[in-house]
């Protein structure tokens, strides 16, 4: 039984309404509203396979750092000319550098200096040291943002799938930033 | 990376998505879904904070061990150490007119760029 006498959280801590703050914001400085994908059913394959013998594919919206790409500090204001449009891939047994000041993370309240907090690539090493997980595939890979709906699922998704697939994949980890 | 991960799953991987945009991820509908209440850019725990991370990872995992079926979301426990930033994201609260105006220069601004960029790449 619940302790009856536990406070109510504060009124306004809920999730934050992340579409209408960005609905609102973008139609005051006099853009189009951005459409969100929708759907409401989706797709479900169990895991086939004991997590501990499961091969485990990690994919991020991080950026490979381009250092003729300008700022892509920690303390980088949004910078699109980091952004990339074309799915990659690195080892998994390399420390990456990828950055995500090509996207809008909360700057008011973040400083992505630490990678993991991003990337959870370390974590994922000692999730397969541990024996919690099979093994990585050999690549992560690298999803695109800022990309039409279209071009999402007619390009990217279907490229993800294919190095998944080559990787030999059981299951995929997804973080966007 | 929801629309991804929809592609995966139907095509017989299993996926789980790490998070901290509640509303995105779910308005699309993902498989499982791990949702940090944290600012966006944290999606895999607190920064320089293994154990945050470590627990934020595992409940993904535990997800796609456990999930009983499609549009599974777990809500990490895990406070942001800071009180008050829900508030900041987008804020218009405290724009001048002024700084709406430059806001909008400086978007088309990043769209030029973006634009130029894609169209090379």
């Amino acid at each position: 039984m619940s302790d009856q006498r536990e406070p109510f959280a504060a009124e306004l801590d809920v999730p934050v309404p992340y579409m209408q703050r960005t609905r609102e914001y973008y139609q005051t400085l006099g853009f189009a509203p951005y459409r969100w994908a929708h759907y409401v059913t989706a797709p479900f394959t169990p895991l086939a396979l004991p997590l501990s013998r499961a091969r485990v594919a990690l994919i991020s919206t991080a950026a490979p750092y381009e250092p003729e790409a300008g700022d892509q500090s920690p303390s980088a204001p949004y910078n699109a000319a980091a952004k990339f449009y074309q799915v990659y891939s690195a080892p998994v047994d390399e420390k990456p550098d990828v950055r995500i000041s090509h996207v809008g993370y909360d700057r008011a309240n973040t400083v992505p200096d630490d990678i993991d907090a991003y990337l959870p690539l370390a974590r994922l090493h000692e999730a397969v040291a541990a024996g919690r997980i099979g093994s990585l595939t050999p690549r992560f890979h690298g999803a695109p943002t800022n990309r039409s709906h279209r071009v999402t699922m007619e390009t990217d998704a279907p490229e993800l799938l294919r190095r998944c697939r080559e990787d030999g994949a059981d299951a995929a980890v997804l973080v966007p930033s | 990376m929801s629309l991804a991960a929809r592609h995966l799953e139907a095509n017989g991987i299993p996926t789980v998505i790490m998070g901290c945009a509640k509303d995105i991820v779910e308005h699309c509908g993902v498989p499982r879904f791990v949702w940090s209440d944290f600012p966006l850019g944290n999606s895999a725990g607190r920064p320089f904070d293994a154990g945050s991370q470590r627990e934020t990872l595992e409940l993904a995992l535990r997800l796609l061990e456990c999930a009983p079926a499609a549009r599974t979301t777990v809500h990490s426990a895990q406070r942001w150490p800071v009180e008050g930033w829900k508030q900041h994201y987008l804020d218009l609260a405290k724009l001048t007119s002024d700084e709406i105006a430059e806001r909008r220069k400086e978007f088309d601004v990043v769209k030029a760029v973006a634009k130029a960029k894609r169209e090379g790449a």
